[in-house]
């Protein structure tokens, strides 16, 4: 809707507040970071630390191991995800609803979780291990820790990306088109080839894009199953947090290269996708395909067992959770004991994490709509930029955004650091994109003309926007806060670095439980993490019935 | 009690497209007036200016006297039918229609009542509780209609609100629309690209193009007497003869016609007789002459050009042909049918009355 230019606009404001925001909590620190990592022990610039770096057998292992493990986990789940979304959409396989709802099980459960439930079974007192060692058959699976486990509890936790995506993909894939094909004369496999890959390669890209960007920003897993194998995030971690006082200026140099992956595989995607078109008129929507019954049959035990296998993190720890335990020790059993070690020693974390996600979705909530409504309502030369500043946060991981925020806002007149702010102020940034782009999505479905009718009818924009667009956004307001709630929750990679005293979160009281081997009172408070995850997505799936995989 | 709409002078511009280049127009009190033109012509920039949702370069609206281009929107009381009607999702049909009472912060009670009279008026009082979503194409129409009518607006406003309709429904909706305009006698700004709808509703109808009013007359004086060739082309089917004037005597014009530039063929001298008007020798005019001015005659009618058929169409009431003629080929329709003997390549003479010719006058040089 056009309007008269008015000074007055409140809008006008509010664009500029937003920049401002964005300008002081993105744009500066990764400022602030880079000129960390390129200035001398004495000052001035150099590229010293980006020289030590590569020339470090230490620091250049950390990148190589992060690249290694950023390509397998992707190709890995790249491939479960395809095989499974086509096994789902087009073979057939009974149960498509619940596969997909049960599929966000292990996407949303922190990776952390799913590593040390690894452990618990593969680990060197694992329940497995222990179970193959009676035949003195436990050397045939090797050790779990190190890059196979990395890459075990990623690609488990990753995989349901590349799958929603290739559904969403496959399902929008006109049937006639490659019916079309086969009319033309092209064999199945050369309409495979020809028609239904291209038009699926948005999805699978999409899909591999952030199962790549996950991998390579994990700390929380990369430090439980790990050990000695340091990738870029646990590096920065134990640059900051070392013993000797640490290095700032390394761990600047390791977040900067990070970050450097994450922009240029990010950067990549886009490119390619830019270049092809892939709008489709079609009518006709998802086509299960005649399929022998063998075929079926195959299909549904392969997703089931790959599903069930994924499920097998989530299940371990509440099951375990009830054990009775003592340190590393956990016995079949009937308890409450971890329980009520956890209500007494940590009821501050969880009140924590809960006060801190609430105010951190509140926030995105806020910030979603205004930026949203900005971005797609008054979209201007100006308003171009504040999406293009939106774009960075997709591409930082939790541990560079952390190092950032400290060399920040470490000092005055910007103290940030050692205060509750720092950590509201890195969820609501590395969260409030998405919040934006659901908001954005969900306005683009609206026509002005329903605002446009509004006015006309006589009320003002301001009642327009809270008795038309705000109840009209209201599905794409919660489901982003359902989101937003989610992630920080069990938000970890940042939170380690940025929290002290008595902030620690149930993420954090979680590591700290299973690196000081206390698996029985671990156990409880991941399971009360994942209640706090999964309760949440419980109530939206029953009030939007059953589309919680569309969040994701 | 309804009003009249002035507009004088208006200009817009988007970028380097000039969307309106200067229009004046004068609506009548009680008047249903259409603005038809291709799209891209312009006649929904102009209608939303009258809204008030784009603002004019330049130029001057007002209503009864009151300026309406500096009001924001939401205070020109103005009821306007959108083209995908626009009605509120999440409100039910009885909320929709209550929305521009609720805004005008209205009395229950009162509001109630206003609502039922709208709902009555488009006969669609038995769907009240229903929500958009679950209507048809025409009853969201008239649901659409209900809501502008409910405010009791100095003028309505309707853009392109039969376009989303199938071709029955659509002529049905026309007649409704019609009736409510008639009933109520609201003056109505209508916008529409369908030349057939615009003749069949309109008190007057402003033909635009290129961001200008190319015409403004009451149906049949438009298709009778179109001013601009576009006009001719635009309204009705319109078959363009070319020509230069031989000679002037006794209030008649001798036209030789002219092969259209991209026949090759070689053709006979073609004079034919038209009425003088301020015609003189040596100009050039293009003739605008509808299908059904035209009749099959012998080849010693004055007026005559002789044609092969080459097309013969069917269409019930009227039979459609066409006919190629060394100046052209030519549209014509006849009533009724036409008998047997014709047949696509049979050879006729076609023969007109001069004086149901339009003539423009071509620039010399071409």
């Amino acid at each position: 809707m056009k309007r008269p230019r008015r000074s007055s606009d409140p809008w006008h404001a509010a664009l500029a507040l937003s920049y401002a925001l964005l300008a002081l909590l993105i744009a500066y620190p990764l400022v602030r970071l880079f000129a960390g990592s390129l200035t001398a022990e004495g000052g001035g610039f150099s590229l010293a630390h980006f020289r030590d770096f590569l020339a470090l057998r230490y620091y250049r292992a950390a990148l190589e191991h992060s690249l290694y493990v950023g390509v397998m986990v992707t190709l890995l789940a790249t491939v479960i995800g395809v095989v499974l979304a086509t096994a789902v959409t087009r073979w057939g396989v009974p149960g498509k609803a619940l596969l997909r709802a049960l599929v966000v099980i292990p996407l949303v459960s922190p990776p952390f979780i799913g590593a040390y439930s690894w452990i618990l079974l593969l680990g060197r007192n694992g329940w497995i291990t222990n179970l193959l060692d009676r035949f003195h058959a436990a050397g045939w699976i090797g050790t779990i820790y190190g890059p196979k486990g990395i890459i075990l509890a990623l690609t488990l936790n990753l995989y349901p990306f590349v799958f929603l995506m290739v559904c969403a993909s496959l399902s929008s894939v006109d049937p006639n088109l490659e019916e079309a094909a086969a009319n033309l004369g092209a064999t199945p496999w050369r309409r495979f080839r020809t028609v239904t890959m291209p038009l699926l390669t948005p999805g699978i890209l999409g899909g591999a894009l952030l199962v790549f960007l996950h991998t390579v920003a994990d700390f929380g897993s990369a430090m439980i199953i790990g050990e000695d194998y340091l990738v870029l995030p646990t590096l920065i971690y134990s640059l900051f947090i070392n013993e000797m006082g640490g290095e700032p200026a390394m761990a600047a140099t390791a977040s900067a290269v990070l970050l450097a992956c994450t922009t240029i595989v990010l950067l990549v995607e886009r490119w390619y996708l830019a270049r092809r078109s892939y709008v489709m008129s079609g009518l006709r929507r998802e086509g299960e395909r005649e399929v022998s019954r063998r075929l079926r049959a195959l299909a549904t035990i392969l997703a089931y067992g790959i599903v069930g296998l994924s499920l097998i993190p989530s299940v371990v720890v509440i099951v375990t959770s009830f054990f009775p335990s003592s340190g590393p020790i956990m016995r079949p059993g009937f308890s409450l004991g971890n329980y009520a070690a956890v209500f007494q020693s940590v009821p501050r974390p969880m009140l924590n994490s809960v006060f801190l996600s609430l105010v951190s979705t509140i926030l995105c909530v806020l910030l979603g709509v205004v930026i949203g409504y900005l971005l797609v309502r008054r979209q201007s030369r100006w308003t171009a930029g504040l999406d293009a500043l939106l774009m960075v946060p997709f591409a930082i991981p939790g541990t560079v955004l952390a190092v950032a925020l400290i060399t920040a806002f470490g000092a005055r007149p910007l103290l940030l650091t050692g205060t509750v702010a720092i950590l509201i102020v890195s969820y609501v940034i590395r969260r409030m994109p998405y919040a934006v782009r659901g908001v954005a999505a969900i306005l683009h479905h609206i026509e002005p003309a329903t605002e446009e009718a509004s006015v006309s009818l006589g009320a003002s924009p301001w009642r327009t926007f809270r008795k038309i667009t705000l109840p009209l956004m209201a599905p794409g307001i919660v489901s982003g806060a359902v989101m937003t709630w989610v992630q920080v929750i069990s938000e970890i990679s940042s939170t380690i670095l940025l929290y002290y005293g008595q902030w620690a979160t149930m993420s954090v009281v979680i590591y700290q439980q299973v690196m000081s081997d206390n698996f029985g009172s671990a156990a409880a408070t991941s399971t009360l993490l994942l209640a706090g995850v999964f309760v949440p997505l419980l109530l939206f799936n029953v009030w939007q019935g059953g589309r919680a995989a569309e969040l994701v | 009690m309804s009003v009249g709409l002035t507009i004088k002078g208006l200009r817009k511009r988007f970028g380097t497209h000039e969307a309106l280049a200067g229009v004046d127009l004068e609506i009548r009190p009680g008047e249903f007036f259409t603005l038809v033109g291709p799209s891209g012509c312009g006649k929904t920039t102009l209608l939303r200016c009258v809204a008030g949702f784009c603002w004019p370069d330049a130029g001057e609206i007002s209503c009864d006297g009151q300026r309406l281009d500096p009001l924001p929107p939401h205070k020109r009381n103005l009821g306007m039918v959108f083209q995908n009607y626009a009605l509120f999702p999440h409100l039910s049909v009885r909320e929709n229609v209550a929305y521009g009472l609720r805004a005008r912060r209205m009395p229950t009670g009162a509001v109630g009542q206003r609502v039922e009279h709208a709902l009555q008026q488009v006969r669609l009082a038995h769907r009240a509780d229903g929500f958009p979503g679950v209507l048809s194409g025409g009853e969201q129409q008239r649901v659409a209609t209900a809501r502008a009518l409910a405010i009791e607006p100095r003028l309505l406003l309707m853009d392109e609100p039969l376009s989303n309709l199938d071709a029955k429904l659509r002529v049905q909706m026309r007649e409704e629309i019609r009736r409510v305009q008639r009933s109520l006698g609201i003056t109505t700004l209508y916008v529409t690209h369908d030349q057939e709808e615009a003749l069949a509703l309109s008190d007057r109808i402003a033909v635009m193009d290129n961001g200008r009013l190319e015409q403004i007359g009451e149906p049949l004086q438009i298709y009778r007497y179109p001013a601009t060739p576009f006009v001719a082309g635009f309204i009705g089917h319109t078959n363009f003869l070319t020509g230069e004037v031989v000679s002037v005597a006794g209030g008649q014009a001798q036209v030789r016609l002219e092969p259209p530039a991209e026949s090759e063929e070689p053709s006979g001298e073609c004079i034919i007789t038209l009425p003088a008007g301020d015609l003189a020798p040596g100009r050039r005019v293009m003739i605008a002459l509808r299908p059904e001015r035209f009749s099959l005659a012998s080849a010693d009618t004055p007026n005559s050009l002789a044609g092969r058929i080459e097309e013969i169409m069917f269409l019930g009431a009227v039979t459609r042909l066409r006919v190629h003629t060394a100046p052209g080929a030519i549209t014509v329709e006849l009533h009724g049918d036409i008998g047997e003997g014709f047949k696509p390549g049979t050879e006729v003479h076609l023969t007109f009355d001069g004086q149901a010719a339009t003539i423009f006058e071509q620039p010399r040089e071409r």
